[in-house]
C-alpha cells in the first residue's frame, strides 16, 4: 500500500466550487465549458459523475477528449463521507503527482449517497476542504438546484469557498471553514451494529492488550501477515490517540462476525480538538498527527465521531 | 556469587531469575548459543513455549535449523518435560545420566540442559524442585554438563525465589539498560544496544533518552564511535510516534554522526519507511535478510 510522507510542493491550492442545475440538460451545458476550458489549458479533466451525465458529455466532446474517471463509492464505506475524501484525495495525489501540474475534477451530487437527512455531503464536502487542501485541483460540485434535502444545499453554501454562476467563478460570502461547518452539522454517527464479539477497556499501560486483541481477531479472518500486521497498527494508532488525548481509559470493541471483514470501534470520553484528523499529511517535522493520517490509509475506511459522550471512531477492514 | 552467561563455561550448575519474558528468552538463547558453539549437546526442555527461544535465536543469527536437524539441539515436548517433573528424582537422575553418557558416546564435548520449570509449581503434593535440584547436582558434578535452571519472577512465589537461590551457588544476571516487560534494553558495546520487545506509547519516551545518553558518551569521548547503532532484530512492534521519534533523533545528530538500525524486521521497516526514514541522511537502515535469521545456513 502506498503511503504519502510529504506534503505537496506545488503552489497551486485547491480552488473548491460549487455549481447548481436545473436539469440534467442544464449540467451538461455547464459541464462542457468547464471541460473545454481545462482542455486548452491542457489539464487533464478527472470526473466522478453519473454514468448517464459522464457519456453525454464524452459524446459532447468528441472522441480525443480523455476524461479520467475516479472510483466511485460504493458499499458500507461510502456512507462516510470523509473516508470517501479521503480515498478521493489519494486518487487525486496519484494523478497530480504523475500528470505534475494542476488537475480539473468535475463532481456531481448522487441520490444514492444521501443517506438519512443528505449530511453525508456536507461531510463530504468539508473533508474535501481538509483532505485536498493541498492539492493542485480545481474541482467544481454539481448539486441539484431542488435536492430532496435541503441540507444538501445549505452544507454546500457553506463548504465552497466559489460559487458557479452563470459561467462565471464567483465569491462565496457564506463560506465557512470545515471546522465551522461541522461544529452545525457534526459528522453523523454510522449505523448501529449489534453487540460486539470483543468488549474491552484499555489505559495507556495496556495498548499491548490492544494489539493483541487486533492480532487474534485478523488471525481468524484471511488476512496475509503484512496486511494484518498493518491492521494491528491502525488500531493501535487510533487506540493511541484516544488515550493520549482523551480519557485516562477508553474502549475497544471489534466485530468479526460479518465473513472476513474486521470492524473495530474506539471510544474515549475525550473533547475531539481537531473534527476530521488524519486527513492532511502531517509536516514531516511535526511529531503528532501522524499516526491517524496513517491508519486512514490502511483502512478501507475510517470514521471519526464526537458527541456528549466523547469522541468515536469506527475502523473498517477487509483483506 | 553472581556471573554473567558468558562466564558459564567454568560452571556446572546455575541458576537464573528473569523478571520478563524478554530477559528470560535472552538468558536462554545466550546459553544454548554458547553450547553450540562448544560442540555440545543442548537439551531444552519445553513447556509450551519454545516458539520464543526459536524466535530469540533466529534474532541472535544462530543456525537453529541446522541445529535441530543434526541433534546437536534438542527440544523436549511439553508433555514429556510434565512427564519428567512428575517422576521421581532417582528416576530423572537416570536418564540425564543416559542422555550425557550418549552424548558424549556420539562424540559431543558435553551436554547442555536447560528450561522453564513453572510446570512444577502447578503441581500440588508432588516432590519439591529443591529435591529435583539436589538430585542434577550430583548428576552434573561428575559429567560434562552443565545445568541453567529458570525461575521465573513473575510465576514464582517470593520464598520459594529464595529458597532455589540459595539453593545454587551461581546466579547468572545480565544487566539491562531498561526492562518494562514489554521493552528490554541492553547495552552491547560502546555506542550500541539491543531493543527486543515492543516500542508503544506506554514506553516510547526510553527511545529518545537512550539515544541522547548515548549520544552524549560518544561526543565526549575522542576514540568514540561516530555511528550508534541499535540492534532491533528483536523489536516486534513499533509505533508510529516511535519511529517518528528515531527519525527525528538521527536528523538532529551533528553532522559527524549518524543512527544505524540494523536487523529491521519487516514489520517495523513499513513502519519507519511511511514515517519519512529513507528520507533521513544520517539515519542507516539496515534489513533484516534471511542470512541474519541463521536460517540458510
Amino acid at each position: 500500500m502506498r503511503i504519502e510522507t510529504t506534503r505537496s510542493a506545488v503552489a497551486f491550492r485547491l480552488e473548491h466550487a460549487a455549481g447548481y442545475h436545473r436539469s440534467d440538460a442544464d449540467l451538461l451545458a455547464q459541464l462542457v465549458p468547464l471541460a473545454l476550458a481545462a482542455i486548452e489549458r491542457g489539464e487533464p479533466v478527472a470526473v466522478a459523475l453519473r454514468p448517464g451525465t459522464e457519456r453525454a458529455l464524452h459524446e459532447e466532446l468528441g472522441r480525443p477528449a480523455g476524461l479520467i474517471p475516479l472510483s466511485r463509492p460504493d458499499g458500507p464505506n461510502s456512507a462516510s463521507g470523509q473516508t470517501v475524501a479521503a480515498h478521493r484525495a489519494l486518487e487525486l495525489r496519484e494523478l497530480t503527482s504523475t500528470t505534475g501540474g494542476p488537475v480539473t475534477l468535475l463532481t456531481e451530487h448522487i441520490t444514492t449517497l444521501d443517506g438519512a437527512d443528505g449530511s453525508f455531503w456536507t461531510e463530504f464536502d468539508a473533508a474535501v476542504n481538509v483532505a485536498l487542501a493541498e492539492l493542485p485541483v480545481r474541482m467544481t460540485c454539481f448539486y441539484p438546484e431542488l435536492p430532496l434535502h435541503l441540507e444538501i444545499l445549505d452544507g454546500s453554501r457553506r463548504n465552497h469557498p466559489l460559487l458557479l454562476v452563470g459561467g462565471q467563478m464567483l465569491h462565496n460570502p457564506e463560506h465557512l471553514y470545515p471546522r465551522d461547518v461541522l461544529a452545525m452539522r457534526p459528522a453523523p454517527a454510522p449505523a448501529l451494529l449489534g453487540p460486539p464479539d470483543l468488549r474491552m477497556t484499555f489505559s495507556a499501560w495496556q495498548l499491548h492488550e490492544v494489539r493483541r486483541a487486533v492480532e487474534a481477531a485478523v488471525l481468524e479472518a484471511d488476512y496475509g501477515p503484512a496486511r494484518a500486521e498493518d491492521l494491528v497498527l491502525a488500531v493501535n494508532e487510533v487506540a493511541t490517540n484516544a488515550v493520549e488525548h482523551g480519557a485516562p481509559e477508553a474502549e475497544l470493541a471489534i466485530w468479526t462476525g460479518n465473513g472476513s471483514e474486521l470492524v473495530c470501534e474506539v471510544h474515549d470520553h475525550g473533547v475531539l480538538a481537531d473534527p476530521l484528523p488524519g486527513l492532511q499529511a502531517p509536516h514531516p517535522s511535526d511529531p503528532r498527527g501522524r499516526g491517524v493520517w496513517i491508519a486512514r490509509q490502511l483502512c478501507d475506511s475510517l470514521h471519526v465521531w464526537a458527541d456528549r459522550r466523547g469522541t468515536h471512531v469506527r475502523m473498517h477492514a477487509t483483506p | 556469587m553472581t556471573r554473567t552467561v558468558e562466564d558459564l563455561r567454568s560452571v556446572d550448575h546455575a541458576c537464573a531469575i528473569p523478571v520478563s519474558d524478554e530477559q528470560l528468552w535472552e538468558m536462554t538463547a545466550t546459553f544454548v548459543a554458547a553450547g553450540l558453539a562448544a560442540g555440545e549437546q543442548v537439551v531444552y526442555f519445553d513447556d509450551g513455549t519454545s516458539g520464543g527461544l526459536l524466535e530469540r535465536l533466529a534474532d541472535d543469527c544462530v543456525p537453529v535449523t541446522a541445529s535441530l536437524d543434526d541433534g546437536s539441539l534438542t527440544i523436549v515436548p511439553p508433555d514429556t518435560t510434565r512427564a519428567t517433573l512428575r517422576s521421581p528424582p532417582p528416576h530423572v537422575q537416570d536418564m540425564i545420566c543416559g542422555t550425557i553418557d550418549n552424548a558424549v558416546e556420539q562424540g559431543y564435548a558435553g551436554v547442555r540442559l536447560t528450561g522453564q520449570l513453572s510446570y512444577a509449581l502447578r503441581r500440588a503434593g508432588g516432590v519439591s524442585l529443591l529435591q529435583y535440584d539436589a538430585a542434577l547436582d550430583e548428576v552434573v558434578r561428575a559429567r560434562p554438563a552443565r545445568i541453567l535452571c529458570l525461575y521465573d519472577r513473575r510465576r514464582f512465589p517470593d520464598g520459594a525465589i529464595e529458597e532455589l537461590r540459595a539453593r545454587h551457588h551461581t546466579e547468572l544476571v545480565v544487566p539491562a539498560i531498561y526492562d518494562d516487560n514489554l521493552l528490554r534494553i541492553t547495552s552491547t558495546g560502546p555506542g550500541t544496544a539491543r531493543l527486543a520487545g515492543e516500542v508503544d506509547h506506554s514506553n516510547r519516551p526510553r527511545i529518545r533518552r537512550l539515544l541522547e545518553t548515548a549520544l552524549d558518551q560518544a561526543l565526549r569521548s575522542h576514540a568514540g564511535p561516530t555511528d550508534i547503532t541499535l540492534d532491533l532484530s528483536s523489536l516486534r512492534f513499533v509505533d508510529v510516534a516511535g519511529a517518528v521519534s528515531l527519525v527525528h533523533a538521527a536528523e538532529e545528530f551533528p553532522s559527524s554522526h549518524r543512527l544505524v538500525l540494523t536487523g529491521v524486521r519487516p514489520r517495523v521497516l513499513r513502519v519507519l519507511d511511511r514515517c519519512g526514514a529513507p528520507f533521513a541522511a544520517q539515519l542507516v537502515v539496515q534489513p533484516r535478510t534471511e542470512q541474519d535469521s541463521g536460517e540458510t545456513r
